[in-house]
């Protein structure tokens, strides 16, 4: 055997014998709502910070409905807090039905109970319902992984939006996308929201455990 | 003689690769984990074409980017699993690049954890767009933290995930990688 030969013999021995990483694994990531998709879990109930239960089918609005998935402790949600009350605000005023829902196991952060959650909304003024997962199967079937991340389904209830509520959480005065202020004045006046997907970084959503 | 075949393995790679790296700028220096120098932490801006090309300027064999926040409550979990592994596998030329999404307001307390976990020396901060970010490291991260990226020797991303992972299973998953690299 030549020394070439052999080196490529060997070679295929050695490959065999190192184990090789998938190209590009990733670790099941949640799987969200692909655009188009209806509201999951619309007649789950979620508690809402006036002590009643609401459920997304009860809160949809005739111009299409905007849940987004937030929380009281997390840094991003709290930076994205007071411009989102008032998009859900305006957004209701135009139409279009609102829900903020935790999801978030208070068990993990106690700021994500629920007394704070009312004291948020009082002091954020929101008009909209702000509910509380309190199984987190709703955030589940909604393949939600963060928070803030905002789902905005058109009049018919198809998804026309997924992601971020706007490209600078930091600052509300550098802000050069308003992504989520976009889709909801095209839904609001019957056009195609044009960038219907976006991501921001954010914090994980703390699921509580599943029953079992 | 598996170690021959092997180091014939190592050879025949390395002379078959034509792949080109891609420097980092100059003033970029690596970010690792628990380096036994004194200096205190330091948190350079970084954007991601800037973290791939810290990743292919390393030389490591493999090394991870783990994106974290100080006030994360997952990532400090995670956080001394990762340097103790980054100084266990340093000989290997394992390195890890901490890449800290925390706001403005938050860098003394991300400074603060670092020296508290003994990360001397620069290790970076996000800048710049949240999608580009994103979508470089990996497009189907969902942006949430912590999130981590394992590369190759040759800056090839070959596994990323979501949350925070033990040390058994940080180290089952960085040394199939070191294992490739060296034909061990």
């Amino acid at each position: 055997m030549s020394i070439r030969s052999f080196a490529v013999a060997a070679a295929f021995v050695a490959l065999a014998a190192v184990p090789v990483p998938p190209a590009q694994a990733q670790d099941a990531p949640p799987t969200p709502l692909t655009l188009g998709a209806t509201i999951p879990l619309a007649d789950a109930k979620l508690r809402n910070v006036d002590g009643k239960d609401v459920t997304i089918a009860s809160l949809r609005g005739k111009k299409g409905t905007l849940v987004v998935f937030t929380c009281n402790a997390c840094p991003w949600a709290k930076k994205w807090e007071t411009r989102m009350a008032k998009l859900g605000n305006d957004a209701l005023k135009r139409g279009v039905g609102v829900v903020a829902i935790n999801a978030n196991d208070p068990e993990r952060n106690k700021e994500d109970g629920y007394d704070v959650m009312q004291e948020r909304a009082q002091q954020r003024g929101m008009k909209f319902a702000y509910a509380m997962d309190r199984t987190s199967e709703v955030a589940r079937a909604f393949g939600a992984s963060r928070t803030p991340e905002a789902f905005l389904f058109d009049a018919s209830g198809a998804l026309v939006y997924h992601g971020a509520i706007d490209d600078n959480a930091d600052d509300a005065a550098k802000v050069t996308k308003p992504y989520l202020e976009n889709a909801i004045n095209a839904i609001a006046t019957g056009k195609a929201v044009g960038t219907a997907q976006t991501k921001a970084l954010g914090c994980s959503i703390k699921f509580r455990p599943k029953a079992s | 003689m598996i170690r021959i075949a092997c180091a014939l393995v190592a050879l025949l790679l390395a002379g078959c690769s034509s792949e080109p790296r891609q420097d980092a700028p100059a003033a970029r220096a690596p970010a690792g984990a628990a380096s036994p120098d004194t200096a205190a932490p330091v948190l350079v801006p970084i954007d991601a074409p800037g973290i791939v090309a810290a990743v292919r300027a390393g030389g490591a064999k493999a090394t991870l980017v783990n994106v974290w926040a100080s006030w994360c409550q997952p990532c400090r979990e995670e956080f001394p699993d990762l340097v103790r592994l980054a100084r266990e596998l340093e000989g290997r030329g394992f390195r890890v690049v901490f890449v800290s999404a925390d706001f403005a307001d938050d860098l003394p307390n991300a400074e603060a954890f670092l020296a508290e976990h003994g990360v001397s020396g620069p290790t970076y901060v996000k800048t710049g767009d949240d999608m580009q970010f994103i979508d470089t490291l990996d497009p189907s991260w969902s942006g949430a933290l912590p999130g981590s990226f394992l590369y190759d020797g040759a800056g090839r991303r070959v596994r990323s995930w979501e949350g925070k992972a033990s040390y058994d299973s940080l180290r089952a998953r960085v040394l199939p990688v070191l294992d490739s690299a060296s034909g061990s």
